[in-house]
């Protein structure tokens, strides 16, 4: 192996630790970042809506868990703010 | 949230949208999670995910209108919502307002100030924008 490759391949194994050391940093531990790197990321989208597109639709199901309603449903009269979420 | 909900419900309407778990125990649980008994699996069911969403209002007597996401998950799809996001509709039906990605670029002071821009700020003797008191991501406070 050749001089450069293992500069290369040290310089790309410190990049690593530190892009992990900052993922840990972020999430909190070691057990964290494995969770983000499975569950979340693949789940993250910062989507294509700008300010000035049609709101898209949607249908809810209310609390009762039976009756239905649509977003836009609630638009027309006054504006609309929408809180997404979870419980966890 | 729960406090520019109050301040502004005589100007806007609020519609909370209960999207798929954050950080459910069978995927990424977090240990807040558990100190604060939020244990639940990702709902399989729609009417696992309205059990969730009930058991969530009845804790902290949350006073917004809810909506829960079908478990095709077609709102969260269609608005890029998870985790946790904000978007303000106007009147014409338009996005008016897109908040950042959550957590990390959730921001109500944000809302706040477009509400505020439009129908006047609303002065408080505490901050506005308290902690949050739960691990959820929906705003409790």
């Amino acid at each position: 192996m050749t001089h450069f490759w293992k500069w290369a391949i040290a310089v790309f194994l410190v990049l690593l630790l530190a892009v992990f050391l900052v993922l840990c940093k972020m999430a909190g531990s070691p057990k964290d970042v494995y969770g983000m790197v499975r569950y979340a990321l693949p789940h993250m989208h910062r989507g294509s809506l700008k300010v000035g597109d049609d709101a898209p639709d949607a249908r809810l199901v209310a609390l009762d868990g039976s009756r239905h309603f649509h977003i836009r449903e609630r638009t027309g009269a006054r504006p609309l703010v929408i809180i997404f979420g979870s419980y966890t | 949230m729960v406090q520019i909900y109050n301040d502004y419900k005589g100007h806007a309407d609020f519609l909370t949208v209960y999207v798929r778990e954050a950080h459910p125990t069978d995927e990424w649980q977090m240990k807040s999670n558990v100190k604060d008994d939020v244990c639940y699996a990702q709902p399989k069911t729609l009417a696992q995910r309205v059990a969730i969403a009930n058991d969530f209002i009845k804790r902290f007597n949350y006073p917004i209108a809810f909506g829960i996401d079908d478990i095709s998950n077609a709102a969260n799809d269609a608005y890029s919502a998870w985790p946790e996001r904000f978007y303000i509709v106007d009147e014409a039906g338009r996005i008016a307002y897109r908040g950042g990605m959550g957590p990390f670029n959730y921001n109500p002071d944000e809302v706040r100030a477009w509400l505020a821009a439009r129908y006047g700020s609303v002065k408080h003797d505490a901050p506005a924008s308290l902690p949050t008191t739960s691990s959820s991501t929906l705003p409790t406070t």
